[in-house]
């Protein structure tokens, strides 16, 4: 809005420079000060805990985050493309599929849900539009097909070591949201893939100039969005031994809705929504650091309001940070 | 001839009144207690708690922006509402929810000006933020009237289809509806959805329109939380999340574009009642509410792919023309590509 006066469209302000460190410093302290004071915080036990928690978004996250890389912003659809997994996945486990088959049952459907949520995007619908009507259309067959109710599976069965076994004290969860945020970094820096989709977040008309159609790419960061949406629903499923289409929605866990806790871990961790810049490690840092806030809470004794609140500001003040941060280098308007 | 200049003049809304026809007539044929004056006010009522919401959303996207916090504004107006009536009276609670929801709105459209980023960034956001303020406003309960006096008041039938409420919605949306048309604060909305590069070329500043439009669609979900609120006598702070769908088909039956600048209030008017005639006849038909969800999902599908059909029959065109290559067609293509290359989408 203002005009920079000559010169001044590059040169930056102190708190644009430095804003970053300052507040990273800020909460880092405020956040030592307060962990050292609560009793039980810092213990193995607990650090475990923190992380295990963070696994289910952060995997979640992981897949959003390559769709808000390559410049698709975000999908809207990410909790109900689980329910429909966890809810495939339990009515195969219950009909005795065995994991293989049910694993491979209920990862197909959610493939095929974000092969067709990419196509419509790649085609040039609005991602947000587009995958709030895939979610009203996805919860709604999760619901019908198991009637609204809870799908028992039965145990022992041969999914639990996903869900509650762990190896040398780590749950199997944890290094499954480990094992892959490692390998989607490698795969973002070290591929050509990787590459394409920072090049087509980046810049879509270069992308498009050189040969990549945001169309290929939009499915692809779909399905692989989706397919970690199913991985989350069957690890979940293992953990609970049921399903039930609402799982994943606020009126079940106190924390609130999934898909916009997986939002809040891709943006707290700074990833640009306009795409482009960012990194899968940003976003699995992103949701420890957000499940160790609200273990943190959680000790000190609050109840859901404040926890949820906390979240809300977390993300609108990097929100608001990094847009400060941004303004004038570029506009996205 | 004289419908043929109406229907080439508007095809959006010409579409969007044949397809609420098509959905009532259908309903209305398949089962004769749904053409009749109570369903009739039954509908009017569910138009009383969409109305609005799907108003503000049409706003939003006019202005060529995407508020995802509408049903989270609802939500904590309602639960404001029905928390402070039984201490300070229904009117001062009515103004205080509203007051809120208008200021949160203003406070959003001054930061996405400020900051210059899209509204999906910061609205995403608030959408939690707004949930937790709610659930810390409620204390982590769904509230409940005592006192079902102005409950009672505004459903009662006054007036063969309409109650307090529904004629409430109904004056907003004329009042909303002029505003839009016939004042310059109106067209500048327009224009930045439209054009916004030329817009702010041409003077205008951005967050003049950005904070109006803003402001206004938080006051409509305002009102609307406020009546969900007063007609249920309960507000639960996590509630209102379907709102979103169903606004979202509302506005785009209406005819907006997702690329802003049009569609209007009448559409919204319009695709409101469609959604409406669409939930009312499946409850009719004895449908679970997640399978009502499914149809709107398949109605918001079908609708977009319609947009993004003819954007792109309609690039291919250009693409033609550009291998024709006259003075002429580059001039028009220039004019064609510059404002939709940046803004992709919202």
């Amino acid at each position: 809005m203002s005009t920079p006066a000559a010169g001044q469209l590059q040169s930056q302000t102190f708190l644009q420079r430095h804003g970053v460190t300052i507040c990273l410093v800020a909460v880092a302290l405020f956040f030592f000060l307060v962990a050292i004071n609560t009793p039980n915080y810092l213990s193995w036990f607990n650090i475990k805990t923190i992380v295990r928690d963070a696994a289910l978004v952060g995997i979640m996250g992981i897949g959003l985050t390559f769709v808000t890389l390559s410049g698709n912003f975000f999908l809207l659809s990410m909790k109900e493309t689980a329910a429909l997994s966890i809810i495939a996945f339990a009515i195969a486990m219950s009909n005795d599929f065995g994991f293989v088959l049910s694993f491979g049952f209920a990862m197909g459907i959610a493939l095929a849900a974000g092969a067709l949520q990419g196509c419509l995007i790649g085609l040039g619908g609005n991602p947000i539009v587009v995958t709030l009507g895939a979610a009203g259309i996805l919860y709604g067959v999760a619901s019908w097909w198991s009637d609204n109710l809870v799908v028992p599976i039965r145990r022992p069965n041969d999914a639990e070591w996903l869900g509650t076994g762990s190896v040398l004290g780590v749950p199997n969860i944890t290094i499954l949201f480990v094992f892959l945020a490692v390998f989607a970094e490698w795969v973002l820096r070290k591929t050509s893939f990787g590459r394409q989709v920072y090049l087509i977040g980046a810049n879509r008309a270069a992308g498009r100039a050189t040969g990549h159609e945001n169309f290929r790419m939009a499915i692809i960061v779909c399905m692989i969005a989706s397919a970690c949406c199913a991985l989350v629903a069957i690890a979940f499923a293992a953990q609970m031994s049921s399903a039930q289409a609402n799982y994943f929605s606020s009126e079940f866990g106190s924390s609130g809705d999934f898909t916009i806790l997986v939002i809040a871990t891709v943006m707290v961790a700074g990833n640009s929504i306009m795409g482009g810049y960012g990194s899968t490690l940003r976003t699995s840092l992103g949701a420890v650091f957000i499940s160790a806030v609200d273990n943190l809470m959680v000790l000190q004794g609050f109840n859901s309001g404040p926890r949820v609140l906390s979240v809300g500001i977390m993300i609108v003040g990097s929100i608001l940070l990094f847009a400060y941060l941004r303004r004038g280098a570029r506009t996205e308007g | 001839m004289n419908l043929k200049k109406i229907i080439s003049r508007d095809p959006d809304l010409t579409f969007a009144i044949v397809l609420a026809v098509l959905v009532y007539g259908l309903f209305a044929v398949t089962n004769p207690l749904f053409f009749t004056m109570n369903t009739g006010f039954a509908i009017m009522e569910r138009f009383a708690v969409l109305g609005l919401v799907g108003l503000a959303l049409t706003l939003c996207i006019i202005a060529g922006e995407i508020d995802l916090s509408i049903g989270s504004n609802a939500a904590l107006t309602a639960v404001i509402v029905v928390r402070l009536t039984d201490v300070l009276g229904a009117p001062n609670a009515i103004l205080i929810g509203v007051v809120c929801a208008t200021l949160i709105g203003a406070i959003q459209g001054y930061l996405i000006a400020y900051l210059k980023v899209r509204a999906i960034v910061l609205t995403v956001g608030t959408l939690m933020l707004l949930r937790g303020v709610a659930l810390f406003a409620a204390d982590e309960r769904t509230v409940m009237l005592t006192d079902f006096t102005v409950p009672d008041f505004i459903q009662t039938k006054v007036f063969f289809l309409f109650s307090p409420a529904s004629i409430a919605v109904l004056v907003l949306f004329v009042l909303v509806g002029l505003f839009m048309r016939y004042t310059h604060y109106g067209r500048e909305i327009y224009a930045i959805g439209g054009a916004r590069k030329e817009a702010v070329a041409s003077g205008v500043n951005l967050a003049r329109p950005m904070v109006i439009v803003f402001a206004l669609s938080g006051f409509c979900a305002g009102i609307g939380g406020a009546i969900i609120g007063m007609r249920s006598g309960t507000a639960q702070p996590l509630g209102l999340q379907y709102l979103l769908l169903a606004a979202t088909v509302a506005a785009f039956i209406g005819g907006v574009s997702i690329n802003g600048g049009k569609g209007g209030v009448f559409g919204a008017f319009i695709g409101v009642l469609t959604v409406n005639f669409l939930n009312t006849g499946l409850v009719f038909n004895v449908t679970p509410a997640y399978v009502v969800q499914i149809y709107l999902g398949i109605l918001l599908l079908t609708v977009i792919l319609f947009q993004t059909g003819s954007s792109m029959l309609e690039r291919r065109k250009l693409r033609q023309l550009m291998l024709d290559d006259t003075d002429a067609t580059r001039v028009s293509l220039i004019r064609e590509f510059s404002p939709k290359t940046k803004t992709e989408g919202i």
